[in-house]
Formats: structure tokens, sequence, C-alpha cells
């Protein structure tokens, strides 16, 4: 696996033959279903964000958007309304992301030059931190929060959601630094540049992705949070704490439009960063 | 350079864990060690309701993974026009909140949901099914908003365990006379183990930990391990929150440790 090389799968096969034999027309059915299958559920969010309670409510639920409306989005996204949970969510997000790379990085390396059994068994020891239920966390967690009077605040989240999101960066960020060979970082001392310059100029450009990647999935892992959201805010509220609340009323229109809201972001930084997504990234480390 | 981490991970994590190991052994008035906890919600039906839905939905929602999950990887190493939108559509729920894909299958699995509505009008069932309830309908409706969320997860996993396989391994099996069928089930299946062993791990493991999904698909109504402990702590009830927590560990850890020796011995054996 090599960093350089952002695109994983597209260019490591041949281009498609011509033609269409009966296998190929299977294959097509087949594929064009399943992209329907998973795209259907976004589909149905939008469509009842922009419909009316009644229609909504509806014994027979239309299929396609009929009569489509931006009520539910008027009433709802009035700014003094949406600013404090998203706000909440946006600053929560970032900040767990930065701090998450900041500690899980300088980590990541050492450990990425350790000898390979060690490695291996640190890397072990991060997955076993996953198997961990984030309530046996949460409970004293909270117990100790609200002692230090951090519950409802954006600093007291950040802490509980690094919790979750530094096994998953410096997992990552390991398999990024390890397939960066050493012997680029001998040269460079050969060639008699310092540790630090060989770091920042050598090691750093080539790990890039892999830290953004890193990066974006401990954003989209805070973003997503409702446990310790849940567990931490009592009245302020985060965008999945929005969400719950809505559900647990029974309004759909309103869940409809808050997920449709909160999904739109994720979904455009996901889309434009999925060329980065390596699926070695995510198994790489694991890897001898 | 390491220590942040490592302090981190021990103050916030380890620490947290083995004070819910210590609440759970103690009783809320008189802080003596006891068991008492672990009797209270074991005669609790919430605690056996939550127990036997947290391991049915892991049964169903990490098979159906599995075998959609392997179909999918397959589809992806294939070279055909297409593929990089097809991939990024595969690849689209890995952005999505999880809660949210709990809402979503709120218009599918609710009363007058499109589950019933479809089925109707296959003429399927005459009358709508409710979906929202405890018992297999309503493992059945987590576990599928579990499956559209976490499948571009395993898909990953499982597309770098494809690309691993050297072709040649292919070519013999052609010279023989493999078919396809025989190709994947003696060829492709053994060298994607290791892939599809750490894929249905960690699956299993999230699934074990579901949440979200139950909290905004069913609150309370169908409870599962993590949000009976949740409500139990929100009632006051800190101790016998803890000692459920144990026993999701435990289940975690029992399930992890009896897959590897099993599966990884059998694996062992047959070499």
């Amino acid at each position: 696996m090599s960093v350089t090389k952002p695109v994983a799968l597209s260019e490591s096969y041949s281009t498609p033959k011509k033609g269409f034999p009966k296998e190929d027309l299977i294959f097509w059915i087949l594929a064009i279903l399943v992209a329907f299958i998973l795209l259907v559920p976004l589909y149905v969010l939008v469509k009842v964000s922009l419909s009316s309670l009644a229609q909504a409510a509806a014994p027979h639920p239309s299929y396609l958007i009929e009569n489509p409306t931006l009520d539910n989005w008027r009433r709802l996204m009035k700014w003094e309304d949406v600013r404090a949970p998203l706000m909440h969510s946006v600053i929560v997000a970032t900040g767990t992301a930065i701090i998450a790379i900041v500690l899980a990085a300088p980590a990541a390396y050492v450990v990425s030059r350790l000898p390979s059994n060690t490695r291996y068994l640190l890397i072990l020891a991060i997955l076993f931190t996953r198997m961990f239920p984030e309530v046996i966390i949460a409970t004293p967690i909270a117990m100790r929060f609200f002692g230090w009077g951090l519950n409802d605040t954006n600093f007291g989240l950040i802490l509980a959601h690094l919790i979750r999101t530094l096994p998953l960066a410096a997992w990552i960020l390991i398999g990024t630094f390890q397939v960066i060979p050493m012997d680029l970082e001998e040269s460079s001392a050969v060639d008699g540049a310092g540790k630090i310059t060989t770091l920042f100029r050598v090691v750093m450009p080539l790990a890039l992705p892999g830290i953004a990647v890193a990066a974006m999935f401990a954003w989209l892992d805070s973003w997503n949070d409702l446990l310790y959201a849940i567990y931490l805010f009592l009245t302020e509220r985060t965008l999945p704490l929005q969400v719950y609340y809505y559900a647990n009323r029974g309004n759909i229109t309103d869940v409809a439009t808050y997920s449709v809201m909160m999904t739109i972001p994720v979904v455009i930084v996901t889309l434009f960063l999925q060329r980065w997504i390596k699926s070695g990234y995510l198994s790489g480390a694991v890897k001898g | 350079m390491v220590a942040p981490l490592f302090l981190y991970i021990l103050y916030f994590m380890f620490i947290p864990v083995a004070q819910s190991i210590y609440y759970s052994f103690v009783h809320a008035g008189t802080q003596e060690l006891t068991l008492d906890n672990y009797r209270t919600i074991l005669n609790r039906s919430q605690f056996n309701d939550a127990f036997v839905n947290t391991i049915g939905i892991t049964i169903m929602g990490v098979t159906m993974e599995m075998v959609f999950g392997i179909g999918i990887s397959l589809m992806l190493v294939r070279a055909f026009r297409g593929r990089g939108i097809f991939r990024s559509i595969v690849l689209l729920p890995l952005g999505v909140p999880t809660i949210v894909a709990g809402a979503a299958m709120l218009y599918f699995v609710g009363f007058n949901g499109y589950i019933n509505e479809i089925l109707l009008d296959l003429g399927i069932i005459d009358v709508p099914i409710y979906w929202q309830q405890s018992g297999w309908r309503g493992m059945f409706s987590i576990a599928v908003a579990d499956v559209w969320k976490s499948l571009p997860l395993v898909v990953l996993i499982l597309v770098a365990g494809l690309e691993g396989i050297p072709e040649d391994v292919y070519e013999a099996a052609g010279l023989d006379g493999a078919n396809g069928w025989h190709k994947f089930l003696d060829h492709t299946i053994p060298l994607l183990m290791p892939s599809i062993t750490m894929a249905l791990i960690l699956r299993a493991i999230d699934a074990f930990r579901i949440f979200d999904i139950a909290m905004v698909l069913a609150g309370q109504s169908i409870p599962v391990m993590q949000s009976f402990v949740y409500f139990d702590y929100r009632a006051g009830n800190t101790n016998t929150a803890a000692a459920a927590a144990v026993i999701l560990l435990l289940m975690i850890v029992v399930f992890v440790v009896a897959y590897i020796f099993l599966v990884e011995r059998r694996a062992e054996v047959e070499r």
C-alpha cells in the first residue's frame, strides 16, 4: 500500500470490456438494485422533510414527492433556534478532531517505528479498548464531570468524545505512518536534516492523507455522538440530541428535517474526502 | 511523545471502567460489598428483554452485514463503467450519523411506513404489521438500520482483503477448471477469512453496544443493553446500572474470546 497514490480501487484494474454478455446484464441489474436500496433511506428523509405533517402521517404514504413544502424548514431553521445546538455540535466536533490529532499523531508515529511484535501488541490493545461499552465509561465520567461543573459545557463533551476518538485516530495514524519507509528518514538525516525538520518536511507531507482521514473520522464520530451528549448535556442540546428529542415527541416531519440538516454537511464532507479513504487505512495497521 | 495519549486513556477510560466494576459490587445504601445489584437486575424483565434484544440484533445484523458485505465487495473489485459512482453510493452511509440512520428507519417500520405499504401493495399482507414492538420484529427493525449504516465499513475491510488475494490463485484455479461458485467457496472465502474475521468481530462488538438507533427508533419500548444502562442510571440507580454495564462488557469479552478460540482454532486444525 503506498501513500502517494490516494485512489485505491480505480487504478489497479483494467478498463471494462466492450459488449454486453448475459452475465453482465445480471451484474448491472444487481448493482442498480443495491445502489437504489442504499439511497432510498436518504430520499425518504428528504421527502418527509418536504411534506406537511398530514401528508407524512397519512395511512398510505406516497412513494414520490407530492406538493413539496418548505414549511418545516422555515419553521425549524430559525437562526435563534438552530444556533445553540448547531454551535455546540460544530465546536465540539472540531475541537475533538484537532485535539485527537495533536495527541494521537506523535504517539502513533513513535508506535509505528517500534519493532513489529511490540507494535502488534499495542495495536491489539487499542482494538481491545473498543470492547468497553461506552456506558461503562460514561456513568463514572458523568459523575466526575458533574463534580467538576463540566456538564452542559463544550469542553466537557470534547473531553468525553476524545475517549472514543483517540484510539480510533491512533489506529488509523499508526497504519499511515508505518507505511512511510524509514529509508526516507535515514536519507534525509544523511543529507543533514535534523530530526524535527525530517518529521515536518518528509514524514508529515506523506502522512497528510492519513491525517486528514483520521481527523475526518474523529470529527464525524463526535458530530454523530448521542451517548456522551445525553449523559452530559441536561439543559443544552447538540444536533443528535435534537433529533432524539423530536423523535421522542413523535413529530415525524421535524425529525426528518433535523436529520437532513445534520446529514447534509457530513455527506458532502465524506463524498469530498472519499478518494482519500483507502481501505488500507482501516486494516493496514493490523497487517504485520 | 506517547505519554499524553496513554495517560489520557488510562485516566478517562480504564479508571472509569474500574470504577463501574467497583460500583456494581457495592450496595447503594450501606456501601458494603454485595451481589445484590446483579440479583436485582436479573429479576427485572426490562433487563432480560434488553439482554435478548441485544443478542438478537447482533446475530441478525452481523449475518446480514457479512452476506451483503461480501456480495458488494465482490462487485466492487470488478472493473465496470460507473464503478466510481457505485463506490461513492456504497460508501455514502459512512457519513450519515447513526441516529439519522435510526430516524430514517422510522418511516419504513412505522405502522404507516413503507415496509407495510410495499407488503400491502404487493398483496403479501392484508393488515399492516406493527414492527416497533419487542420481539423479533423490533430486533429486525433495529438490525436493518444498523446494517445500512455499517455496510460501508464492512465493505472497506473486505475490499482490502480481496485486493490482497493474488490473481495467480484465480488463474491456477481456472486452469484446474474450477467454475465461479467453486472458485468462490474454495479459494476466495478461505483467503478472505482474516478480513472476514476482523470485520465480523468489529461489527459484532459495535452491535452489542448498539444505542443511538434503538433510542431513536424505540426509546424504552425495545430496550437494548446500553439503553437499559442509561435509563437505569437516569433513574438514579447508579449501582444496578453499573452491574448491567459490567454484564454487557462480559458478553462482549465472552463473544470475542469464543469466536477467536473456535474459528481460529478450527482454521488451524484444517491447515
